[in-house]
């Protein structure tokens, strides 16, 4: 069984991969912050219900019969969606950049949350096993 | 890895700021530039644009400087008789150039430039975090 089969880790991996990926989302609209006709994204949270269904779900998924095949892997796991500013250029931006600043901050530190949070896992199952 | 794509993706933003403070710069430091004969066109100010770009290996939205566009406003007029670009009644055209602008100009790609630090900061120390987890 590999750490990543527990539960808590499952959860804890999920949450920082959607971390990695928002601050991408959030990288993109900093960096397009001048740009004309750019309208700022932000990733959908993920919620109890939509794990839930995507879990339940029945995947249809091609059947690999040689080895040239390749598995179909979805493109993004999170879904992307269109910020609701309140605010648009002249230029038609609407990207504010102090919103930005905030959402990064609070990404970076949920993401901390939760790599703490993965470090006492670990160091529970370190205590377990006897080794200190 | 996504966090390396941030990465990119930030550093495009300051390449693209970086080049519109040289083409401010080059205003900044043209706003006396008239030309030496009365025929001969003084300075005209350059604007630079963005615009976003797909890039297919970050599959993510960067952006680029675009085609660096001319001020097509009209020239200042100086009275200068003595100058040897004036014309029969005296007057000099001068560049379209406005520091006061510039400055403001400067100013704001100043700010977006730390914009896109503050994110490089931010999902470097993301990154550490990441990594610590190894330490234990």
């Amino acid at each position: 069984m590999a750490i990543s089969d527990l539960s808590l880790f499952q959860a804890l991996r999920t949450k920082m991969h959607w971390h990695q990926s928002r601050q991408r989302v959030l990288a993109e609209n900093v960096a397009n912050a001048d740009t004309p006709n750019y309208t700022a994204h932000d990733l959908k949270a993920v919620t109890f219900d939509d794990s839930l269904k995507s879990a339940t779900a029945q995947m249809v998924r091609p059947a690999i019969t040689s080895t040239g095949h390749m598995q179909l892997q979805p493109a993004s796991a999170f879904k992307n969606m269109r910020d609701g500013s309140f605010e648009i250029t002249p230029e038609g931006n609407s990207v504010v950049l102090e919103e930005q600043m905030m959402k990064i901050t609070a990404n970076q530190m949920d993401y901390q949350a939760a790599t703490s949070l993965y470090q006492r896992g670990l160091g529970m199952l370190k205590t377990a096993l006897g080794k200190r | 890895m996504d966090f390396l794509r941030s990465l990119m993706i930030a550093a495009s933003g300051l390449k693209a700021q970086n080049g519109r403070m040289r083409v401010i710069a080059e205003n900044i430091a043209n706003s006396d530039s008239t030309g030496r004969t009365p025929d001969e066109d003084p300075y005209r100010r350059k604007i630079p644009t963005f615009r976003s770009k797909f890039d297919r290996e970050l599959n993510a939205e960067v952006v680029r400087l675009g085609r660096i566009q001319e001020d097509k406003s009209d020239f200042g007029i100086r009275h200068d008789p003595g100058h040897p670009a004036a014309d029969a009644q005296g007057n000099v055209r001068v560049p379209n150039v406005n520091t006061l602008i510039e400055t403001v100009d400067i100013r704001e790609a100043q700010r977006s430039y730390e914009a896109n630090l503050n994110v490089i900061n931010s999902t470097r120390r993301m990154l550490q975090r990441t990594i610590d987890i190894l330490r234990g």
